[in-house]
């Protein structure tokens, strides 16, 4: 088994989150290193001022389900699923740099969960021979 | 000497819960402590069975009833 979990945080919808979250915490559960890559539409989801992560719309129809679904199991939020594997594991949550120029996001308007705002070379840098998975 | 027995309720938690608990509970635990869990998510058994192969720690009973699955754990560190 790898010793390091890397994932490329791309899609910014509610579908994306949930596996983001599960797989994190499942990581560090085993004690892999994570490394998260932040980039493309998921970027605004991790400043202070992040939106509720949205649905897509051709899975309109599972959405009330999934919510009940999600109530009744109790199931903790995509946040609070990294927030816990950080604190219980090596976890670092990295946004690209260029996503954030483009969008106009500073290193001051991140959540506290985000470690730094790097390049692609740190990243990859970082992840050493993990294998990367783009979600 | 005998271990600690610590015991884990995690009824009703969904994946990866279950299994973040009883880590928990094992980074705390010392080297022959017993963690006795109690859980009801469909894939607990498999995921403390591979749990269990990665830590190295002895599953000591892995049974189920009335749909609530209890795994006894003996702590190897």
């Amino acid at each position: 088994m790898a010793k390091t979990l890397a994932i490329v945080m791309f899609s910014g919808t509610a579908d994306k989150f949930i596996p983001l979250g599960v797989l994190t915490q499942t990581a560090a559960n085993l004690g892999l290193s994570v490394r998260i890559f932040v980039t493309g539409f998921a970027t605004p989801y991790f400043t202070k001022n992040k939106p509720e992560p949205r649905f897509p719309k051709e899975f309109e129809d599972f959405v009330p389900k999934i919510h009940e679904g999600m109530e009744r199991i109790k199931a903790p939020s995509w946040y609070d699923m990294l927030k816990d594997a950080k604190e219980a594991g090596d976890v670092k949550i990295y946004v690209c740099s260029l996503m954030a120029e483009i969008m106009g996001i500073k290193k001051e308007d991140m959540d506290p969960i985000v470690d730094d705002v790097v390049g692609a070379t740190y990243f990859m840098q970082e992840s050493g021979d993990a294998e990367i998975i783009f979600i | 000497m005998s271990g600690n027995v610590i015991k884990v309720d995690a009824r009703n938690m969904a994946c990866p819960g279950p299994i973040t608990k009883v880590v928990r509970a094992y980074r705390k635990a010392n080297n022959g402590d017993i963690i006795e869990v109690l859980a009801t998510d469909p894939g607990f058994k498999p995921d403390i069975e591979a749990w269990v192969k990665r830590t190295g720690c002895e599953l000591v009973e892995l049974s189920e009833e009335g749909g609530v699955i209890k795994a006894v754990i003996k702590v190897v560190k």
